[in-house]
């Protein structure tokens, strides 16, 4: 059966007045307040922006204007892009209180299409980690089981989405903080090409890995977001906007003949439960035409720590200059300016931010330099380069997304070595700078999702889309199955 | 191995203050993850021309100025300021 | 034992774009504190710096006016050090690819201080210290800096001088900067060792920083030759250090304190793309760029004739220069050009500060007009140089100070007329005159000069009168 979009189906309902933009916006405010308690996937609500919004949307309705697919369709965004007048805090400390003065080029394009933002989500720690503890306001929580965690980074977003408390959000992936909370949470994260998506007011973590894109519940939704948000922006000198037409018009297109990749190194180490699900659904394509590819993409053993060399090292740089002069948090037991920094920094990150500052400062410190970032950088070429040539003989990779399900709360902070393996299947993509989707493909063996990657060639976000919608498409709601809570309508 | 005093230096570089009871877990923190890291010893590098992710060049901005931020929007989110600048105050 | 000094400069040049290097806010000097700044030079969480196309054009020109080699790909990289003035703790600058390599300036002597590199980066901030507080001001936070690095090649401090000046010279000139010291668009790093006369080896150096004003560089190096001379006569070792001048005391002064350990970790800025310099750019700016103070220089002694001293001080300045091409335009006697601007004209000018300025009521059309009808004969010499006086005065032109009775020459029947005049009426002058004092004549030429209204020739009229006398 055909799973259609949220998006358009609430649009349609605004449209054809079934329900007005300030009741749609107003059940939204009402679950977050019913469900947020378990969930804590909002840092910050923001009811008066939301219902101002749907009142001007609510007035074009009646003057019979036409409306925008995003327009009046709640939604959030993760607390790591700037909002102005909106506090944005990337859950730490060290940002507390400070609200922007300036929007997120995202959010700007969104906020004049009257999108309805709910609020603030849930993250990991400027983006650090896979299971949203290192928050600074306590994780999110899994809507299917909120005794396990969300994920992370994004996993306030992908909690919120899963718990139909808000109909989508965009969150940021760096090493997989889109994708890996989306196949915990069941739900669609796409991670689009580096450049895509501007990455102005998206406070950095990883500056040539962080990439803004959209959590959804449906492979449609995920376009539709997608397409809007993927413009060239001139105040990001690495934006180049989507490469030509939009995803939506060729969503739907029959995939015969579609060449699938597996490649073996994916599949090192993951999970029974995760690895029959993920076989399930390359029979299911094989059933829909696509013909199987095999291959080797050895280079992949060195992603992991590829990943954290560079991604640290570019974080050690972007979180210099939280140093309590200009925002945030400052701390008052000093004597001089400099230790005001160090205490000022000390106290406002947390453990695991600290640790890869610490990381990364190292790798690029006098006499390190070339063992490990230049080193790292190298081999992100290579692995650039070994994706070129496995495009040159499939059009999408399949992978798993996370070698596992989620896990259960207070698991991932016990030990970071352990939780970084986790990230084994996404960093791949952020370092050759590739867009890739998860999408749902089954529960585990504790009753949790399963996710699976698709992965296209720079630009190819169509053809991922296109996959993964025919693959929804025909498995349905066994597969794609909402948590029970938040709206429904 | 990575020494207190190597994780003292780093410290100092990354601005971060290290209280003498935190340096042993955050010592073996550290060495544990550059063990980690230390696995891309062993790959064979093949020597790419890796330049930036995007393969981009010239992107520039015209030198045309666009009216500064009110002085008081830009004072904003300071912690403390006076006279129209961002202050540290003189302590102990 | 005889000691020799070796320098190398570093020195940081603002340039004068509109605009800051990598946000739209004004470079203007001055303005209220924090009122020339916007999120992304104030280094919000979230911001990214878009870079200054003029940057990298004055750059280039800055490469190609010192006999640099343009790289044809550049990047920016980040240089990391936590300091106040510093909103993102990372300086955007250049490090292993900089935009400029390889070039020298020329000293008069003809000796060339090799530039090892010219590369962009952005300005930091300015801190105000006041009765232990701190209050920074980003209003200066991205201002575009050129830094050129020279070699260690200056061995004096008068070399050290020319050399500063010289730099100053080229990059006024070139239009992309106005380097003046006291307001902080130029700034130099001065590195110093010393060693015995003879030696082919660099003794340690020391690195003496931000000097703003020619005089405290010349006496700061002076101090620090003597004070590592010294040190090594006196059985010592000179530690590279980082020192700071203080001009009230004339010494220097160690200015690292211990929290600043100093490892930049540069590495590739990847908010910022590759720079690539096509040839044809570089072809397109070399074309664009005026004549530099020494090829001027050459030009106006060999093709007008002017003298070597003179030619230098038409020279100095780009104004000046521009104002005795335009005023030479289509005239036979540039050197009649030249003299007028160095004789009245700079009269009128009170310090270098003023020529560099050349603020003058005359417009180069004026005084070409004037000087055309010199060349004509249409007026002489002596109401020419008048004339300019007044024009300087009042900022009239010729035409509306000399009517067109008063030009032309008068005729040799006028002459031989007004010089009779002058015999019938001065007859003292004539006496004295045949008496044997020669100089008598003169007060009989300043009689028709006046009654010819400065028309007449006075060498003609002084030959008549002496003819009609004897």
């Amino acid at each position: 059966m055909a799973v259609k979009g949220k998006i358009a189906q609430y649009s349609e309902m605004l449209k054809n007045k079934d329900i007005s933009c300030i009741e749609l916006t107003q059940k939204y405010i009402d679950e977050i307040q019913k469900c947020d308690d378990k969930l804590n996937s909002y840092v910050t609500v923001t009811p008066d922006t939301a219902i101002n919004t749907a009142k001007i949307v609510d007035e074009k309705i009646s003057k019979g204007e036409t409306l925008g697919l995003l327009e009046g369709i709640p939604m959030t965004l993760k607390d790591n892009i700037s909002t102005k007048g909106i506090k944005t805090t990337c859950c730490s400390k060290i940002l507390d209180g400070y609200t922007p003065i300036y929007d997120a080029s995202v959010w700007e394009y969104l906020k004049n299409q009257n999108a309805v933002l709910l609020g603030k989500t849930n993250m990991d720690e400027f983006a650090m980690g896979s299971s949203c503890e290192t928050s600074c306001f306590g994780g999110a929580k899994n809507p299917h089981n909120i005794n396990y965690v969300s994920g992370g980074s994004s996993g306030g977003v992908a909690s919120a989405v899963g718990g139909n408390i808000a109909v989508y959000g965009l969150g940021s992936d760096t090493g997989g903080s889109i994708r890996q909370p989306a196949s915990f949470c069941g739900i669609v994260g796409l991670k689009p090409t580096y450049g895509a998506v501007s990455r102005y007011g998206l406070i950095a973590y990883a500056s040539s890995l962080d990439q803004i894109g959209p959590i959804t519940t449906t492979v449609e939704d995920a376009a539709i977001v997608y397409d809007a948000i993927s413009f060239y922006d001139d105040k990001d000198s690495t934006s180049r906007g989507k490469s030509s037409a939009n995803t939506i018009d060729t969503l739907k297109n029959d995939i015969k003949g579609l060449k699938i990749g597996i490649a073996k190194e994916y599949f090192d180490g993951i999970r029974d439960d995760v690895k029959t699900a993920i076989e399930k659904a390359i029979k299911v394509y094989e059933s829909l035409g696509a013909k199987i590819v095999y291959f080797d993409l050895p280079v992949l053993k060195y992603a992991l720590p590829v990943y954290y060399i560079l991604a640290c090292a570019e974080a050690s740089s972007n979180l210099g200059r939280y140093d309590g002069i200009r925002y945030g948090f400052k701390s008052e037991d000093y004597h001089s300016i400099h230790e005001m920094v160090s205490k000022t920094r000390s106290a406002g990150f947390g453990e695991e931010v600290k640790r890869r500052i610490m990381l990364g400062t190292y790798v690029l410190s006098a006499g390190y330099y070339d063992a490990y970032y230049k080193k790292a950088q190298s081999l992100r070429g290579n692995i650039v380069k070994a994706f070129k040539e496995a495009f040159n003989i499939c059009d999408v990779i399949l992978a798993p997304t996370v070698p596992i399900t989620a896990f259960e709360n207070g698991h991932a902070v016990s030990d970071p070595i352990e939780t970084y393996l986790t990230d084994i299947c996404t960093v791949p993509v952020n370092i050759a700078g590739l867009p890739a989707v998860s999408i749902p493909c089954g529960f585990g063996n504790n009753g949790l999702p399963i996710g699976m990657q698709l992965i296209g060639d720079m630009f190819c976000e169509s053809k991922i889309l296109n996959a993964a919608w025919q693959y929804e498409n025909t498995t349905g709601d066994d597969v794609f199955k909402s948590a029970e809570m938040g709206v429904k309508l | 191995m990575v020494t207190h005093e190597e994780v003292q230096k780093l410290a100092i570089l990354a601005k971060l203050f290290v209280a003498d009871e935190e340096l042993d877990k955050l010592t073996k923190d550290m060495e544990e993850i550059i063990s980690f890291a230390d696995t891309i010893n062993n790959a064979s590098v093949e020597e790419t021309n890796f330049d930036n992710i995007n393969g981009l060049s010239n992107v520039f901005r015209e030198d045309v100025v666009i009216p500064s931020f009110s002085r008081e929007d830009i004072l904003k989110n300071a912690p403390d300021n006076d006279e129209g600048c961002f202050l540290v105050k003189k302590r102990g | 034992m005889k000691y020799e000094l070796v320098a190398g400069f570093e020195t940081h040049i603002e340039l004068a774009t509109n605009t800051k290097i990598f946000c739209s806010c004004t470079t203007e000097f001055g303005g209220e504190p924090n009122t020339h700044c916007c999120p992304v030079c104030i280094g919000l969480p979230g911001t990214l710096p878009k870079l200054n196309k003029k940057v990298v054009e004055y750059a280039i020109k800055a490469g190609l006016a010192t006999n640099c080699e343009i790289a044809e790909i550049s990047k920016m990289d980040r240089k990391n050090y936590c300091y106040p003035d510093l909103p993102k703790a990372y300086q955007i600058s250049q490090y292993d690819m900089p935009l400029c390599q390889n070039g020298y300036v020329e000293l008069s002597s003809g000796k060339k201080i090799r530039l090892n590199r010219i590369h962009i980066e952005e300005d930091a901030g300015k801190l105000i210290h006041r009765k232990g507080d701190t209050l920074v001001d980003y209003n200066r936070g991205g201002v575009p800096l050129i830094e050129i690095v020279s070699e260690p090649d200056i061995r004096s401090v008068d070399e050290a001088k020319e050399y500063v000046e010289k730099l100053q010279l080229i990059m006024r000139y070139i239009g992309i900067s106005d380097c003046k010291m006291q307001e902080g668009s130029m700034r130099c790093d001065v590195n110093i060792s010393v060693r015995p006369v003879g030696s082919e080896v660099y003794g340690t150096r020391t690195e003496i920083k931000n000097m703003n004003s020619i005089t405290f560089i010349a006496k700061a190096m002076e101090y620090e030759f003597e004070r590592q001379v010294d040190l090594i006569e006196s059985g010592g070792k000179v530690i590279q250090e980082t020192l700071r001048y203080d001009d009230v005391t004339n010494t220097t002064s160690s200015m690292r304190g211990k929290e600043d350990a100093h490892d930049y970790r540069y590495f590739r800025e990847p908010d910022l793309v590759t720079i690539n310099v096509p040839k044809e750019q570089v072809e397109k700016i070399k074309k664009s760029l005026p004549e530099f103070p020494t090829q001027k220089l050459k030009r106006y002694v060999e093709e007008y004739d002017i003298p070597n001293t003179d030619a230098q001080l038409l020279t100095k300045y780009r104004k000046i220069a521009e104002y005795f091409e335009e005023a030479i335009d289509g005239i036979k006697t540039p050197k009649t050009a030249s003299n007028f601007i160095i004789g009245q004209i700079f009269r009128k000018l009170e310090n270098e500060a003023e020529k560099e300025e050349f603020n003058i009521k005359v417009s180069a059309k004026s005084l070409n007009e004037l000087i055309k009808l010199l060349d004509s004969g249409k007026i002489k010499m002596n109401l020419a140089k008048s004339t300019l006086d007044k024009m300087l005065e009042t900022g009239k032109n010729v035409y509306e100070l000399i009517s067109e009775s008063d030009m032309g020459g008068i005729d040799d029947n006028t002459l031989l007329e007004l010089c009779n005049q002058a015999i019938q009426q001065n007859p003292n002058a004539v006496n004295d005159f045949k008496n044997g004092k020669v100089k008598a004549v003169k007060a009989m030429v300043g009689f028709v000069m006046k009654n010819s209204r400065g028309k007449a020739d006075a060498v003609l009229a002084e030959q008549k009168l002496i003819e009609l006398m004897q």
